[in-house]
């Protein structure tokens, strides 16, 4: 039976699980736009980051939400060695070298998981507020659910400002439409790569913080949220970070209402029809440009 | 009499040859290679092959499994048959490497239904018996009795003779979850919410969008029709097998305004959907989870928010009475946890050490390994019931339609929360007795606190 209410209800999650995609590809396109790498295992960062936050809050007792500025911390530092010691080492050789290494990323990530939380399978970071939920009328929606789409607002305010009023911010964006010229210009690639790269990680562990809050994880779940924050990047436009959010918003929409009006087998196959269908009439994405 | 005494001789001394003359294999060659198909990253996998050790190291250590045709005890080998998810796509590749290279006598795990409806073509092929442990969509020994269309109708009679079910059936539990809603929870919803008692329960299947969790969506519809319960189906919602979250499902669910959700699915997700259900959509129903959740894993996840929701199992690792309602289940548990470092067993890996001792019964009765013979002695089995409750309290193996599959019986137990060990305690609540246990029940079925009915 379907039901005005429930349409309702069933929007206001699908945006706030959209949110979550919305940080993961964020930095999966920052990550792209600056460097032109495309990392298959962004989504691991993502895990790794909600076993940190499950830690910390856990080991330390530390409020959920305080807990996703370690993830963010930590996941940064694991994307600063990787660039330091996997991506930089074949900057410039064949691009089979990129999918192969964040393809072996993957393995790494997850058995490493798997051997430090081989008893943490489908774990959920406590919350203090889980189990309440906002009423209006017949609508109900997580009180973790509508914190988690202010931290997502909060955070993605940082990224503009980050990017618009810093000196790196201008950095990364003078490598991102031109890197050689950026390059004369004075700007050292190497540390806007280093930067870039821990920023992407960063925006992935606080992904994974929140993704922990909201869903059950284990050291196996990065995978279907990479394909996802790579859909969403292809839906919104490759390296626009608007394209980002209003392609995760969509996604998160698309599958939820497709489950909610259709049935659960269907939640994939329409947040991706969704996406044939907008790559059909604007190939490039929604805010993509032309040679992207 | 000397004649006598002479032909007397000379029949021992020709008896004694042809004994002493029987081929006997090398003495490496002389073991059991038991394959044990278990999907090595789920938690179900790992109970399998817990147990399966615990039962071979029992039998070895008493010597091993007498084999007539060798005059001599024989040990098992264990194989581990990786099916790493047990995923569809994930058994028939291993399961044909533990028959071709590691040439195992028998095969005895299988989890999921998809999976090992994969994984047993080839030992359907290669005529190796297999015992199948979980897989409880009633399809894995009838499928050369489906529609010749049907895409997984086998047609090889023989090959399909070499399957055997050790396992409950979601027909099995779909009963006794029904014929509990009907005796128990329907007269508790009318009487605290003043219903007329011709008013029908209302229940809503969420289910996983596979064979399994579909069977159990029909088969429920079917009894409740058959035997004319007081049931409504007012809902269903099926979910993905790879979805990490049920929120829209369940808020077509609460739509449905239902007394009781039913749901198909595995330990986490189960886990997962009753706790969305109940703190993230607001759905303060009555949810039952099936066997397949009897396992610590569950009670962890669920944690209090399980408090008086319902679980059908048919075995009852994590017994609270003084005493054990069979002895060779707490002498299991007690066996298990001590070999396992205090590892609480689940369900699937109880049906597992039941198997290997099936097997040992059935070779025992062969007097050799020929898969053959074991086959048809395992066809035969006529033993006294283990750790699985039987209906006539014995373990055998149907020929008729219910092809190959045993007559176990289920129970419902409801979840209490312990606030002193901070943990779910089972306790059973349907139905009183069982055959050969009296005083089985052991409270009354309570509504959880905050529950609220469906529609009146």
């Amino acid at each position: 039976m379907i039901t005005t209410s429930g349409l309702i209800e069933t929007l206001l999650w699908g945006i706030a699980n959209g949110c979550i995609y919305i940080l993961l590809a964020t930095g999966l396109n920052i990550i792209f736009g600056v460097m032109k790498l495309v990392n298959f295992a962004h989504g691991q960062l993502l895990m790794v980051g909600a076993f940190v936050a499950y830690e910390v809050t856990k080991i330390a007792g530390l409020n959920p939400y305080i807990s996703i500025l370690v993830a963010m911390a930590s996941v940064a530092l694991i994307g600063v060695a990787l660039e330091m010691f996997a991506f930089r080492r074949i900057r410039g050789t064949d691009k089979l070298n990129e999918i192969f290494i964040s393809l072996g990323l993957i393995y790494m990530f997850e058995n490493v998981a798997a051997l430090l939380w081989e008893q943490n399978y489908n774990i959920r970071i406590p919350s203090p507020l889980a189990g309440l939920s906002l009423s209006l009328g017949e609508v109900a929606i997580g009180y973790d659910r509508i914190l988690a789409m202010f931290v997502v607002i909060v955070i993605l305010i940082g990224l503009v400002l980050l990017t618009k009023k810093t000196k790196i911010g201008l950095a990364m964006k003078a490598t991102s439409q031109k890197s050689d010229t950026a390059m004369l210009m004075g700007i050292n690639i190497g540390k806007v790569y280093i930067f870039t790269f821990a920023l992407g990680a960063a925006l992935a562990g606080a992904a994974g913080a929140l993704y922990g809050i909201l869903f059950p994880f284990n050291p196996v779940i990065g995978a279907l949220p990479t394909i996802k924050a790579f859909a969403i990047i292809i839906l919104g436009g490759l390296g626009s970070i608007p394209g980002a959010v209003i392609g995760g918003l969509l996604y998160g929409i698309a599958e939820n209402t497709a489950v909610y009006l259709l049935g659960g087998i269907w939640q994939d196959a329409i947040a991706f029809a969704l996406l044939i269908g907008v790559l059909v009439i604007r190939p490039t994405g929604l805010f993509g440009e032309k040679g992207e | 009499m000397l004649g006598l005494l002479v032909i007397v001789i000379v029949v021992v001394a020709v008896a004694v040859a042809v004994w002493q003359m029987t081929p006997a294999p090398s003495a490496e060659a002389m073991n059991i290679k038991m394959g044990i198909v278990a999907g090595m990253k789920t938690v179900e996998g790992q109970d399998i092959e817990r147990a399966a050790k615990l039962a071979i190291d029992e039998i070895n250590n008493a010597g091993g499994i007498w084999v007539d045709e060798w005059h001599t005890k024989v040990n098992i080998t264990f194989v581990l048959v990786d099916t790493v998810d047990d995923a569809a796509g994930s058994t028939a590749g291993p399961v044909t490497r533990a028959i071709t290279d590691d040439q195992v006598d028998i095969l005895i795990g299988g989890a999921t239904t998809g999976g090992t409806l994969n994984g047993q073509i080839p030992a359907i092929t290669n005529r190796v018996p297999f015992i199948i442990v979980g897989a409880s969509l009633n399809l894995v020994t009838r499928r050369g009795n489906l529609p010749a269309n049907n895409s997984l109708y086998i047609n090889d009679t023989e090959g399909m003779s070499y399957m055997f079910h050790y396992c409950t059936t979601i027909s099995d539990y779909s009963e006794t979850v029904t014929h509990f809603l009907a005796d128990s929870v329907k007269p508790k919803i009318d009487a605290e919410n003043s219903f007329a008692s011709s008013r029908k329960l209302r229940l809503a299947v969420i289910h996983r969008d596979d064979g399994y969790g579909r069977g159990v969506r029909d088969v429920t519809q079917s009894i409740i029709t058959e035997d004319s319960l007081p049931i409504e189906v007012v809902g269903t919602a099926a979910y993905a097998a790879s979805a990490t979250t049920y929120q829209s499902q369940l808020i077509s669910i609460k739509e449905a305004k239902p007394d009781v959700v039913y749901i198909a699915g595995f330990t986490a997700d189960t886990a997962e959907i009753i706790k969305e259900g109940i703190n993230d959509v607001g759905l303060k129903s009555l949810y039952i989870a099936v066997e397949i959740c009897e396992d610590p894993q569950f009670y962890t996840l669920l944690g209090e928010t399980g408090a008086n929701q319902i679980l059908e199992s048919k075995v009852a690792t994590q017994w609270q009475g003084s005493t054990w309602y069979l002895p060779k289940v707490g002498t299991y548990v007690e066996n298990y946890k001590s070999k396992w470092s205090g590892k609480v067993p689940g369900m699937i890996g109880v049906d597992t050490y039941d198997a290997i001792y099936i097997y040992k019964n059935a070779v025992e009765r062969a007097g050799t390994l020929n898969k053959t013979n074991v086959r048809t002695t395992l066809e035969t089995t006529d033993m006294p019931q283990s750790l699985l409750i039987m209906e006539n309290e014995k373990i055998t193996f149907s020929t008729g339609t219910n092809y190959h599959e045993i007559t176990p019986k289920t129970f419902i137990e409801q979840l209490i929360w312990d606030s002193a060990s901070g943990a779910l305690k089972p306790f059973v609540v349907y139905p009183d007795n069982m055959p050969g246990i009296d005083s089985f029940k052991q409270r009354d079925f309570v509504l959880p606190e905050d529950y609220e009915p469906g529609s009146p």
